[in-house]
């Protein structure tokens, strides 16, 4: 049981112009669940080795329960790691492989048989033990991974994208059963995957990277309601937040921004932010389910509209592609919407958490 | 198709020729035909030919140059009964073990695990230096290592005794280093090969675990690269058996025999004594020799064969 | 996609001030242990280095002896080299190697296809009998293949010599070529063959552009085995107007009384630059072939 704190840790390669991962500073509680994610390149990986110690950090400080790792070799961290690829032993049985850190810790043989018999009957794999690795599906290997590092009983847990080679069936369900092990087992964790699906339903708080810097660090609630800037927004929200192209001009009675054909009155929280400023380029954004048919209730809504381009019925909603103009948005709306193809809507836009970037940094003004 | 259409040209007696599976075409005889007469004129006919000279008198001159005959088990009873024939293939195994497996897989497996931890420069600078040995004919390598065992050699003179003649005081010795030398880079470029194909993470698996670099070594790595390992010594034991030249260009297989491995007590036999019967007869046990070579390796690093895999 | 894609945008990071405060790392565990792993690789390189520079050192020494000596820079080793018939005999072990690399290369390559493509009644058995060939001793061939060549007048004759060569390096070549078109994707030739190219043509057009590193590995690996063949020649061919280098060098080892270190070093780096320089060309592919090989699986 452990925190983790990175200061200040910036990694580079031989070779290559930019840093992998920028003056990160990160704080894991101990007992957290910590879920990086990113898209590929994004340093989250390289973040997770230097944690484990396979990479050195080239500038920065790793601790690990109060502890400089930085000049400690991976061997003696006190860590387990669960692999992309799970990196079992292939010319072992299932059993060996379990029992291999054990021996090399001088475990009594007749505990070292105990704990796996717990394991594996937890992880229900205890049919499997004789098993040589080529000789088990996907999702047994990644019990069996897991049960490697369940034993190994180390300070934090180090997950590397381990759900990315399973289908998709199964991915939901190990998903479920990881969380159930992290409550049995209330280990640090840190979980690196690309997949923000898994960021959000399993951490207790995502770290977002990009270009190895750090872009936010919150609570999946947060992350998604009050995203930092528009890569995050982007990143997070399935189908993709909508961006348009927008300007906020002075009228007589205040901020007011116009994108898309519509305009609307900055006020309350937005307001404020405009007060000082005559004209001003930004992105603006909207969830697909902040976008609906207009209904008319509130006519202070800004309301556009949109020619349907494409319909996606998932059964619980629907999926519409919409074109205004030049630019294209997507909305989720309710199932059975009988919209089709070609149809012309007035579409209403929800201001309540309307988002508002700057067009060059990205970052959230609004 | 045949169910929906019921079409009449899908006669239900007649069995349909598929399109998927390939047929035999005349043109595959005439493409493999090349390389069947080469290695049936040149490889099979004298492979048989050897296996019935190995039982005649044959002789490269003298009465039994043309009329020689059938002599049953007379070769193979020489054979057994002749000191020097025994003498060889101890000395042959002592070579090929000593200088081949033992000599050249250490080497090689050190030069592989070092250049996978080394800078990338200098791993490719003595990578080309070891490669170079092995690329240079055998005829050079045996050349070298002539003047290096002289007396008054470079190897004399290292160990402080520039008067020896450490070809005629230790010649299997001699020969066998000439051997490491000139083979190793075969074994660093098969094993660097199969170290590369060890995944990384298996190896980091095992580090988490606490795991030194020794064990991981022995416990991990060589144990996954086990079939490379063999495929190596098979190879080397395969090139290094009939190996004729290094060894007969340095010292003709003297002093006295102490240097005959089987293919030159073979060339001595046939060429210099007249007895190509008798030196067919040795070139067959060769075959022996490494089969059964070629088997205890196969038992020694497969102890899992026959366990269901 | 209109919409705008902010994706690309970093926010800024902070000032590089960070570059400044610089705090100690795990550098100095790993300097200690790379130092130590390439200072092993250096000596081990420098042991073998050695034989070959004596090797050079000799051959332009007019003193050379069995040891190092002083560098010196004549070229008078090499025109007794020469003078000993250096030139003629390279020039034989040239006609070998060419003519036994074209032989095989060309041979292999329409046989491996085959067995690849094709079906071929007992393929199975054929392939394991090319491999039994592949392990099988060449000194085993010797004795009968000079009783036939002796009987058929085909002693003396390079020709006839080359082709044995070739045959000794048929089984590998095919062998390996085989397992190399077997990796080449099918699908290239489908598309070919629906249209309607002949199958010739496939394998001129599609087969070998797409294993040349292999048909290369093949070809190169032969002809350094041709180039640098000794016993085959030796006992094949004892026109001394057709003596290949290898045999050359060894006759000139034990031509005198005393061994001409300087002249016979200089021969020895003119018979070996040829296959030295094809193989610095080529070992791009040649070390392909290896990850082939190391790559085998149990």
């Amino acid at each position: 049981m452990a925190k983790i704190v990175l200061q200040g840790v910036t990694k580079l390669f031989k070779g290559k112009n930019s840093a992998a991962v920028y003056d990160l500073d990160l704080e894991v509680e101990d007992g957290e669940f910590l879920v990086v994610v990113g898209p590929s390149g994004c340093g989250k990986t390289t973040t997770l080795r230097m944690l484990a110690g396979f990479e050195t950090p080239s500038r920065g400080v790793v601790q690990i329960g109060g502890k400089t790792m930085n000049d400690v070799m991976p061997k003696d961290r006190n860590l387990a790691m669960v692999f992309q690829n799970y990196a079992l032993f292939p010319h072992m049985t299932v059993e060996k492989n379990l029992a291999f850190g054990m021996k090399v810790r001088r475990t009594p043989k007749a505990s070292i048989g105990r704990e796996i018999r717990e394991i594996a009957e937890m992880l229900e794999i205890s049919e499997l033990l004789g098993r040589k690795p080529a000789e088990l599906s996907g999702g047994e290997r990644q019990r069996v991974a897991l049960g490697r590092a369940l034993l190994r009983r180390p300070q934090a847990f180090l997950l590397d994208e381990p759900l990315s080679n399973l289908d998709a069936a199964l991915r939901a369900q190990m998903r479920i059963e990881l969380k159930r092990i992290h409550a049995q087992y209330p280990v640090t964790t840190v979980y690196v995957t690309h997949d923000q699906v898994e960021a959000m339903t399993m951490a207790d708080r995502v770290v977002l990277m990009q270009g190895g810097r750090l872009q936010q660090l919150a609570t999946p609630e947060m992350l998604y309601d009050q995203p930092v800037n528009a890569f995050v927004a982007s990143f997070v929200g399935s189908p993709k937040i909508n961006l348009f192209p927008g300007r906020v001009v002075q009228d007589g009675s205040g901020p007011k921004v116009s994108f898309l054909t519509a305009s609307y009155a900055l006020n309350g929280s937005h307001g404020a932010t405009f007060d000082a400023v005559s004209t001003r380029e930004v992105t603006v954004g909207f969830r697909p389910e902040e976008i609906r048919l207009a209904t008319g209730n509130d006519p202070e809504l800004p309301v556009v509209k949109a020619t349907v381009e494409l319909v996606e019925p998932l059964g619980s909603e629907t999926h519409v592609v919409a074109r205004v103009g030049e630019l294209v948005l997507t909305c989720k709306l309710p199932a059975r919407c009988g919209l089709s193809a070609g149809d012309t809507v007035s579409l209403e836009f929800d201001t309540a958490q309307m988002k508002l970037f700057d067009t060059e940094s990205g970052i959230r003004l609004g | 198709m045949t169910a929906l259409g019921g079409s009449s040209d899908v006669g239900l007696d007649r069995p349909q020729r598929r399109a998927d599976k390939e047929r035999f075409k005349f043109t595959t005889f005439v493409w493999l035909s090349p390389a069947g007469i080469l290695l049936i004129a040149l490889f099979l006919v004298p492979t048989a030919y050897a296996i019935y000279l190995g039982f005649t008198n044959l002789q490269l001159l003298g009465p039994h140059a043309s009329s020689f005959s059938f002599t049953g088990l007379a070769n193979l009873d020489r054979m057994v009964h002749d000191s020097v024939f025994w003498s060889s293939v101890k000395l042959t195994l002592v070579f090929v073990i000593g200088s081949g497996i033992i000599a050249q897989t250490l080497l090689g497996m050190a030069l592989a695990l070092l250049g996978q931890r080394a800078h990338i420069s200098i791993r490719a600078t003595v990578g080309s230096i070891v490669i170079l040995a092995w690329v240079l004919p055998e005829i050079a390598v045996a050349f070298i290592w002539y003047a290096f065992g002289q007396s008054g050699g470079m190897l004399s003179e290292i160990i402080g005794k520039p008067s020896d003649d450490l070809l005629s005081t230790v010649p299997l010795l001699i020969v066998c280093v000439a051997n490491a030398w000139r083979g190793t880079a075969f074994s660093m470029l098969i094993l660097s090969a199969g170290l590369r194909n060890v995944p990384e993470e298996v190896d980091e698996a095992a580090q988490l675990e606490g795991a030194g670099y020794w064990r991981r070594l022995f416990r991990i790595t060589l144990p996954i690269m086990r079939p490379t390992i063999m495929t190596n010594m098979i190879l080397i034991t395969i090139g290094t058996i009939s190996d004729f030249t290094l060894i007969y260009a340095m010292t003709q297989g003297g002093p006295g025999n102490e240097t005959a491995i089987l293919p030159v007590y073979m060339y001595i036999e046939a060429f210099q004594f007249n007895a190509l019967g008798y030196g067919t007869a040795i070139a067959l046990s060769l075959i022996v020799i490494g089969g059964l070579l070629s088997i205890f390796y196969i038992r020694q690093l497969k102890p899992e064969l026959g366990k269901a895999s | 996609m209109t919409t705008i894609d902010v994706a690309e945008q970093v926010m800024p990071g902070k000032a590089d001030v960070l570059l400044h405060a610089s705090i100690p790392t795990g550098w100095k565990r790993v300097r200690m242990h790379k130092l130590m792993v390439n200072a092993t690789l250096g000596v081990l390189g420098i042991v073998f280095l050695l034989p070959l520079i004596w090797l050079v050192d000799s051959a332009f020494n007019t003193h050379a002896t069995a040891s190092l000596g002083a560098p010196a820079l004549s070229l008078a080793n090499f025109r007794a080299a020469l003078a000993a018939g250096a030139g003629g005999a390279i020039k034989n072990s040239l006609y070998l190697a060419v003519v036994s690399t074209l032989i095989a290369t060309a041979v292999s390559t329409l046989a491996a296809y085959t067995l690849s493509r094709r079906r071929v009644p007992f393929k199975s058995t054929l392939l394991l009998g090319v491999l039994f060939l592949t392990g099988l001793p060449v000194t085993l061939l010797l004795i009968p293949t000079y009783e036939i060549f002796v009987h058929l007048g085909w002693a003396n004759s390079p020709f006839y010599t080359s082709l044995v060569l070739a045959a000794t390096s048929v089984p590998f070549a095919v062998w390996l070529l085989k397992n190399f078109i077997d990796q080449v994707p099918k699908e290239f030739e489908e598309a070919a063959a629906i249209e309607g190219t002949t199958e010739m043509r496939i394998l001129w057009k599609i087969v070998i552009p797409l294993s040349l590193p292999g048909i290369l590995v093949a070809a190169i690996l032969t002809f350094i085995n041709s180039w640098g063949a000794f016993l085959i020649p030796l006992v094949l061919d004892a026109n001394p107007g057709n003596t290949p280098g290898a045999v050359g060098i060894y006759q000139f080892m034990s031509a005198n009384g005393t061994v001409q270190f300087g002249p016979l070093a200089a021969y020895g780096i003119l018979f070996s630059l040829p296959v030295v320089v094809l193989y610095l060309v080529c070992s791009r592919w040649l070390n392909g072939g290896f990850a082939f090989a190391g790559g085998v699986k149990g």
